[in-house]
């Protein structure tokens, strides 16, 4: 299946043919080379500029594996990766490193992707003097009072922080860069309701005004639903459903996606949800 | 097996855990169980959901110094028992459905020994009967070949497989009680489903009383039918669940709910649970603590 | 009145740093006695005095006042002994860990960062060194390059270097898989920097413990070196040469033999300890 969003801009992604496969080292033979487990089937798909698209499946849907194949922490086996009209699927880690101020990520598990041994502002700063856009401490607390956090949270290590404020310095690294992209794999997933529901808000905010593009990686529905303007429904390693997010959830095409919005517990009492 | 059982399955009276900083994880906590029940207890991460099943199994963090109150297990007080035939008892009349399926079964043991050992053990089954009730149970919570899952070992199946399977182990013996601790939230929502379904099945046909942890509205919503809302160790609001939903008294309650993300496309995207509230709450949990301290000074 | 635990944490706090201030103690007392030997050793440590061969210590009879913890056979002051050898332990221990922190720890890194060949190479190195005897080896190698402290050094570091490459590789590993290493990728650093400013932050902790224990494991091969006579020249006073003449004598002066020895346990116990000690220390999220 192909999908092609309606706006006239050009796509600042266009994914053709996407393979991707690892090695199964549970069935290696003795002698010779481990067998390889597909796990991205020949993805066809753009991403529009300056709107949001969610890319939901369920675990070993091959969501996250796309996911940093956007950001090129993985290289695909076959297939383009076009970004602004670019293939960065085969380059090597010099020729990505200009590109990759625009390329940003904001990680699941913020605990382990913020250094524990770093304070939040050298965090921020670190990549910003890399690319010659600031780096000084003031810089940093600009982009903390972006996400809502005080100057104070500076001078703090990451395990001072909650889970949500980590997951706000999280944002803040990735937004400080002003990159054309940014990929959020799960970034809730970890955190309470009332955090997650903050986090989001905060995320559409800056969206809206900034103009981000991005790509939101969730298994939640619900999610989806009130942050994304398209969305993308994979499973294993292809998409079954894609469209604006109106329209698949209140039409999906799939079986798959379907079941999904069927298994939502929704909070209300409902005596006829198992059946 | 076929005594009556007793009225209250559970109950828990003036329940404390404090750990050696002097930080109290569990206030006062109180609340019962009737045979056949599912008891949703719900609350944020330091809510001390979780603490509380693991209080009634005995297998509180040693961390935890000092805790107070008492559990009552079928009317058995277990303050008055002494800790090894409080062991046993506890073995003997509860279960546990932990949170992770991918650690909470020994990976070099095959299934089979994991599930009839604490037959055998605990109930002192003998070994064929034991198997025989592995099997059933297995068959129970749809797993297709049992006899290759028994021989199998736990990476050998899939995440959602592994949890049936925890839940075939726990009903086993049919126990009076089972704590289920967050069973879900590791796994896919499908597959969530199932597991639910599974469990409410499983629960009906018992009559097993369950003490579900939980910090999902939406799941407490399926599958309970009293619930329990915690905030810092502390009972907020104890009532059947279809009041909770349709007209929760506490403010808390109702902004756990309504942060709970839906599909529906009316429902007004990520409201948080209001920050002065919370802070409110913080504060009563605070002047409460120093009462507490000022009494047990005395 | 506000907090009724208070005493309580007060306690465990205590507790906790006992294990870490007394080994700390000890060692710097031992680094004292080594800096200013010659102002606070009652005697010449290689004054020899035929009269006042095998005197006792000053709790037992037939002590000699000035000489604390007795003599040995050939009438030199035990205490002085022990504090001029507590320079050349200290000395070995020091550049020994040091040295082989630095060689084994630099290869760790780079064996668990970038893998691949890097990995395969020094792995297999590792491998085949641990397989050599290590006493056999030490006892070859100054056999070869002739006694001296520089021989027992190199001994050291030459042996002991696989520890720090086997752990701190494996801790390398572990850390290179985090996210953080990914999101420094993300921000555009350099593999190598990512090494530096990432990685090696977050190891050191490991790296400082592993120190401390080689500290301890140096001053161990420098007393075996010197009891087995290829440290120094034997005149010297090393801990380990005063075991070696002590356990001639054991039957008729003990103390020759006791003293050093029991120096030498509490110094390797108090290296190894303050590691630990240190580790959690230097560690933001293990201090708090």
């Amino acid at each position: 299946m192909t999908y092609s969003p309606t706006p006239p801009k050009p796509p600042l992604f266009s994914v053709r043919n996407l393979r991707l496969s690892f090695p199964d080292h549970a069935h290696k033979p003795l002698f010779g080379a481990a067998p390889r487990i597909e796990v991205l089937k020949g993805l066809d798909l753009d991403i529009p500029e300056g709107r949001i698209t969610g890319i939901v499946g369920e675990s070993g849907s091959g969501k996250s594996t796309f996911g940093r194949v956007l950001v090129r922490l993985l290289e695909p086996d076959t297939g383009e990766v076009l970004f602004d009209g670019q293939d960065i699927s085969t380059l090597d880690e010099n020729a990505l490193r200009p590109l990759r101020r625009n390329l940003q990520m904001i990680f699941q598990d913020p605990m382990s992707s913020l250094n524990p041994r770093h304070k939040v502002w050298r965090i921020i700063a670190q990549p910003m003097k890399r690319y010659k856009c600031g780096g000084t401490r003031e810089d940093a607390v600009n982009a903390l009072e972006k996400v809502g956090l005080p100057a104070d949270f500076a001078d703090r290590y990451p395990h001072e922080l909650s889970g949500g404020q980590r997951q706000r310095v999280g944002i803040a690294r990735a937004i400080a860069l002003q990159p054309r992209f940014i990929l959020a794999d799960e970034i809730v997933s970890g955190l309470d309701v009332s955090s997650q529901a903050q986090v989001l808000s905060l995320l559409q905010n800056l969206a809206r005004e900034m103009g981000l593009t991005i790509a939101f990686i969730s298994h939640d529905l619900s999610v989806i639903r009130h942050l994304c303007d398209e969305v993308i429904v994979l499973n294993h390693g292809e998409i079954v459903d894609c469209g604006p997010v109106e329209e698949v959830f209140s039409n999906p095409q799939s079986d798959i996606t379907k079941s999904l919005l069927s298994a939502i517990p929704r909070p209300e009492i409902d005596e006829s949800w198992f059946n | 097996m076929t005594t009556q059982p007793h009225e209250k399955t559970l109950e828990i009276r003036q329940l404390n855990a404090t750990l050696p900083n002097g930080m109290r994880l569990l206030r006062d906590v109180s609340l019962t169980l009737e045979p056949g029940e599912v008891r949703a207890l719900v609350g944020e991460s330091g809510a001390g959901k979780s603490m509380i099943g693991r209080a009634v199994l005995g297998i509180l963090p040693s961390a935890v110094v000092h805790s107070s109150g008492d559990i009552l297990l079928e009317g058995q007080s277990l303050n008055a028992l002494r800790p090894k035939t409080r062991r046993s008892t506890v073995a003997k009349m509860s279960a546990l459905i932990p949170q992770d399926p991918l650690t909470a079964l020994n990976p070099v043991r095959k299934i089979g020994p994991q599930i009839t050992d604490p037959l055998v053990r605990i109930h002192r089954w003998s070994r064929d009967r034991a198997l025989k009730r592995a099997l059933e149970l297995l068959e129970r919570v749809h797993i297709r070949n049992p006899e290759r899952v028994i021989n199998s070992y736990p990476h050998e199946l899939s995440g959602g497989m592994r949890q049936r399977i925890l839940i075939a182990a726990a009903f086993a013996p049919s126990p009076r009680l089972i704590v289920a601790d967050e069973p879900t939230t590791a796994l896919d929502v499908t597959v969530q489903k199932q597991i639910l379904q599974l469990i409410r099945e499983l629960q009906r046909e018992t009559g097993t009383a369950v003490l579900f942890v939980t910090h999902d509205m939406g799941v407490v919503a399926k599958i309970s039918q009293k619930v329990t809302v915690l905030f810092a160790g502390r009972v907020l609001e104890d009532a059947p669940t279809e009041a909770i939903f349709n007209d929760a008294t506490h403010p808390y309650t109702r902004g756990l709910i309504a942060a709970t993300p839906t599909p529906n496309a009316t429902a007004e995207p990520f409201r948080p649970v209001p920050q002065d509230l919370i802070a409110q709450l913080q504060r009563d949990t605070q002047a409460e603590d120093m009462r507490f301290y000022q009494g047990g000074r005395k | 009145m506000v907090d009724a635990t208070m005493p309580l944490r007060r306690r465990r706090f205590r507790v906790r740093n006992l294990r870490f201030w007394i080994p700390l103690t000890w060692i710097m007392m031992l680094v004292l006695a080594a800096l200013c030997a010659p102002l606070i050793a009652p005697h010449d440590p290689l004054a020899q005095d035929l009269f006042l061969e095998r005197l006792p210590p000053f709790f037992m009879d037939g002590a000699e006042p000035g000489y604390w913890l007795g003599t040995d056979s050939l009438g030199r002051d035990v205490l002085s002994r022990m504090i001029y050898g507590a320079r050349i332990a200290l000395f070995v221990s020091v550049i020994a860990a040091v040295s082989t922190g630095i060689f084994g720890s630099t290869l760790g890194l780079l064996a668990g960062y970038y893998g691949g060949w890097w990995d395969r190479v020094i792995s297999r190195l590792v491998d085949i060194w641990m397989a050599f005897p290590p006493v056999l080896f030490a006892v070859l190698l100054v056999a070869v390059m002739g006694t001296g402290l520089t021989s027992v050094i190199a001994a050291i570091a030459l042996i002991d270097w696989t520890r720090f490459a086997r752990v701190i590789r494996a801790e390398t590993m572990v850390q290179a898989h985090m996210d953080y290493v990914d999101s420094a990728r993300i921000g555009g650093a350099r593999r190598f920097t990512t090494l530096v400013s990432e990685i090696l932050p977050n190891v050191m902790p490991s790296i400082i413990a592993l120190l401390m224990l080689e500290m301890g494991i140096a001053v161990i091969v420098e007393a075996i070196l010197s009891f087995v006579n290829l440290s120094i020249s034997s005149d010297d006073p090393t801990w380990g040469s005063m075991i070696a003449e002590g356990r001639g004598a054991i039957h008729f002066a003990w103390w020759v033999l006791l003293f050093p020895l029991i120096t030498l346990f509490l110094t390797v116990l108090s290296f190894s300890t303050l590691g630990e000690g240190i580790k959690k220390k230097f560690d933001p999220v293990l201090s708090s």
